[in-house]
């Protein structure tokens, strides 16, 4: 059985982007905000959560520090067009998540998500 | 100044007098017993000089020494002076009495004590002792020469002569005496004028030093100019901002000193129009030839009192405020400038994101539906990138380019409207509103006010749009029932790349008063917190003037 993601951006290309990248080897399902990542996280069973930072509603820190406090073993790679250092918010959740940033190269988020859960 | 008041003290003017009189007198005296003593030792019939006559006269001379210690003021007492001179009159007719009387020259001395008697009394002093001398000397000669007609000739002659003299002297005494009246008068009035004047410039030095002493303690630069140019008043602050000295200023032409003329230019208009002038900010180069920034304020004086007619400047250096001002705009420039890099980096990796990472996906790609649709993702990319770029540029430039046509407001409102889905809108009032502007701009414009109430509501969102027209504008009224905006962040809310959205680019309210400034028009926004926020676009009615030329 294929290990289960949730990408959460609020940009339905990213979203796109990333579920097209990924659904070969894992099972995706989307969220466009952080509201909906929480909802989604809460139903459902999901291996690792890649998470936008800048979102409406809830903002993808506070979003995965809800996560947090249900399930602090789910691997999250938080996904965002900033640069850690570009954000003290962002250098602050370093030690929480993983961090990619965007651009993204396929390749590298790939080994990064193999690295954390494997196939 | 006020005026000079004089008042005459008659006491000290008598006081002033008795000793001359005093003096006057005595030394008459001392001539007349000298000549008396000429008289003993020349005449034909004088006394030889075992004669007593010369201790007579030396006891003379020390009773009238002594009398110089007799105080002023007993003096001016007639009795007194009147007993002298009978005495005198008593004494010499003793000695024409002693001397044969009719042939001897002792008589002349009567002429003498009468012309005293007038110096001391006047006519009031010098008649009597004329009449006392005259029973005297009728009764001597009567007494000497027995047989002497009251119609001799030595009668006849000498005794009119001693009333002749009497007249005379004390018609020139008085003359003389109201000369010195006068005079004494004068110099009184002299002396209080003196005084007077003396008192008016203590006072009026008193007044200088004291107004000297309050515009030299001002903080701010104070300097009086005349209609002419000529500084009057100049105190040590304004001195220092001019970069120049107090004493070197004052009395000079203001136009004769380089680099003030903008000064004496605004001084100038608020002399011409007779209005102040207040919180100016004009430049001026100092003697340093530096360029200063200054605040001032002018007051036009115009006193008929004083006979000045000029004005008053206030100067206030405002280099410390404006270097730290321009401190501050650059601090601000940097912020922006960060916040703008920070903002496009964000915003423009995002669909950078899409592009690369589709492009990445592309070669790998074998399914032809795919391939459009990763195609499409890029081209949107791409298009995205190119509107931020717009929105920049919209931003940073001086002025929108406004293509003007008529543009039905309600129509475009409905059709911004009409795609927004979960919040209510009511559009209401004027059924036309048309106006003359750019219709993307102002598609924008109230998308992005919409769009800011729609982010700021929660619960049962409810917008209410509605069109006024005043004589001058078309108002445009949305009011929605969003959280507001809190006091903080209504200062901010035209400022760039300020947002409290986590998705907002800051830059929408930014745009918005753009786009309404480049139409002429107002924007104006009022919130309570927890309330709901109304904002309210003017745009200009009149036709042609709704925007500028492209």
């Amino acid at each position: 059985m294929k290990k289960r993601i949730l990408v959460c951006d609020d940009e339905e290309p990213i979203r796109l982007l990333l579920t097209e990248s990924l659904q070969d080897t894992y099972d995706i399902a989307e969220a466009s905000n952080g509201r909906e990542a929480l909802r989604s996280a809460t139903k459902e069973k999901f291996d690792l959560i890649i998470m936008d930072i800048k979102m409406p509603q809830v903002h993808g820190l506070e979003a995965i520090e809800r996560i947090r406090e249900r399930n602090d073993s789910i691997p999250i790679i938080i996904c965002s067009a900033y640069r850690p250092m570009e954000d003290d918010i962002v250098v602050k959740t370093s030690n929480i998540a993983s961090f990619i940033t965007k651009p993204i190269d396929i390749k590298t988020l790939r080994a990064k998500i193999f690295e954390l859960i494997g196939e | 100044m006020g005026t000079v008041s004089v008042s005459l003290q008659f006491g000290e003017l008598k006081k002033k007098e008795s000793p001359l009189h005093k003096r006057t007198i005595l030394l008459l005296r001392f001539v007349l017993i000298l000549s008396t003593i000429l008289l003993m030792t020349y005449s034909d019939r004088g006394l030889n000089f075992a004669s007593p006559g010369y201790a007579v006269a030396l006891a003379y001379f020390l009773s009238n020494l002594a009398l110089y210690f007799v105080p002023e003021i007993k003096f001016s007492r007639p009795i007194l002076t009147f007993a002298i001179f009978l005495t005198d009159v008593f004494a010499i007719s003793m000695a024409i009495y002693l001397t044969q009387g009719l042939q001897t020259d002792f008589y002349l001395i009567y002429f003498l004590i009468i012309f005293i008697a007038s110096v001391g009394q006047d006519i009031r002093g010098s008649i009597p002792i004329a009449i006392v001398a005259s029973i005297f000397y009728a009764w001597l000669l009567h007494r000497t020469s027995p047989g002497l007609s009251i119609m001799d000739s030595a009668i006849l002659i000498k005794v009119p002569f001693l009333f002749i003299v009497s007249l005379i002297s004390s018609y020139w005494s008085t003359a003389i005496r109201r000369e010195v009246r006068e005079k004494s008068k004068f110099e009184a009035i002299a002396r209080n004028l003196e005084d007077e004047i003396a008192r008016i410039t203590d006072k009026e030095s008193e007044l200088r030093h004291y107004s000297e002493t309050v515009i030299n303690s001002v903080t701010s630069g104070v300097i009086v100019v005349k209609e002419d140019g000529v500084v009057t008043t100049i105190n040590p602050e304004a001195a220092r901002v001019l970069g120049t000295k107090q004493e070197t200023i004052t009395g000079k032409d203001i136009n004769s000193i380089p680099g003030l003329e903008a000064l004496w230019q605004r001084m100038q208009q608020s002399i011409h129009s007779g209005e102040p002038l207040e919180r100016l900010q004009i430049s001026i180069t100092n003697s340093h030839n530096e360029d200063t920034p200054i605040g001032l304020s002018v007051s036009p004086i115009n006193s008929p009192n004083t006979n000045f007619s000029g004005c008053v400047g206030i100067l206030r250096d405002l280099s410390d405020i404006k270097e730290l001002e321009d401190k501050l705009r650059h601090a601000e420039r940097l912020s922006y400038l960060g916040k703008m890099a920070t903002w496009v980096a964000h915003e423009i990796r995002n669909p950078l994101t899409a592009i690369d990472g589709f492009s990445q996906l592309l070669p790998h790609t074998r399914d032809m539906s795919k391939i459009e649709t990763f195609s499409k993702e890029i081209a949107r990319g791409t298009q995205r990138i190119n509107h931020i770029i717009e929105d920049i540029l919209t931003f940073a430039r001086a002025k929108t380019r406004v293509n003007a046509s008529n543009i039905d407001l309600r129509q475009l409102m409905t059709q911004i409207t009409e795609n927004i889905g979960g919040v209510r809108i009511f559009i209401n009032g004027e059924a036309s509103a048309t106006i003359k502007g750019e219709e993307e701009s102002l598609k924008s414009l109230f998308t992005n006010i919409i769009n800011n109430s729609i982010d700021a509501m929660d619960k049962d969102p409810k917008i209410v749009i509605e069109f006024r027209k005043t004589r001058q504008w078309l108002v445009i009224e949305l009011r929605d029932n969003g959280k507001g905006i809190s006091p903080e962040n209504m200062q901010k809310l035209f400022t760039p790349f300020f947002t409290t959205k986590s998705r907002g680019t800051g830059l929408g309210l930014a745009i918005a008063k753009k786009i309404v400034d480049d139409h002429k028009g107002k924007l104006e926004i009022k919130s309570e917190e927890g309330e709901g926020t109304i904002c309210r676009v003017y745009l200009p009615l009149e036709n042609g003037q709704g925007c500028t030329a492209p």
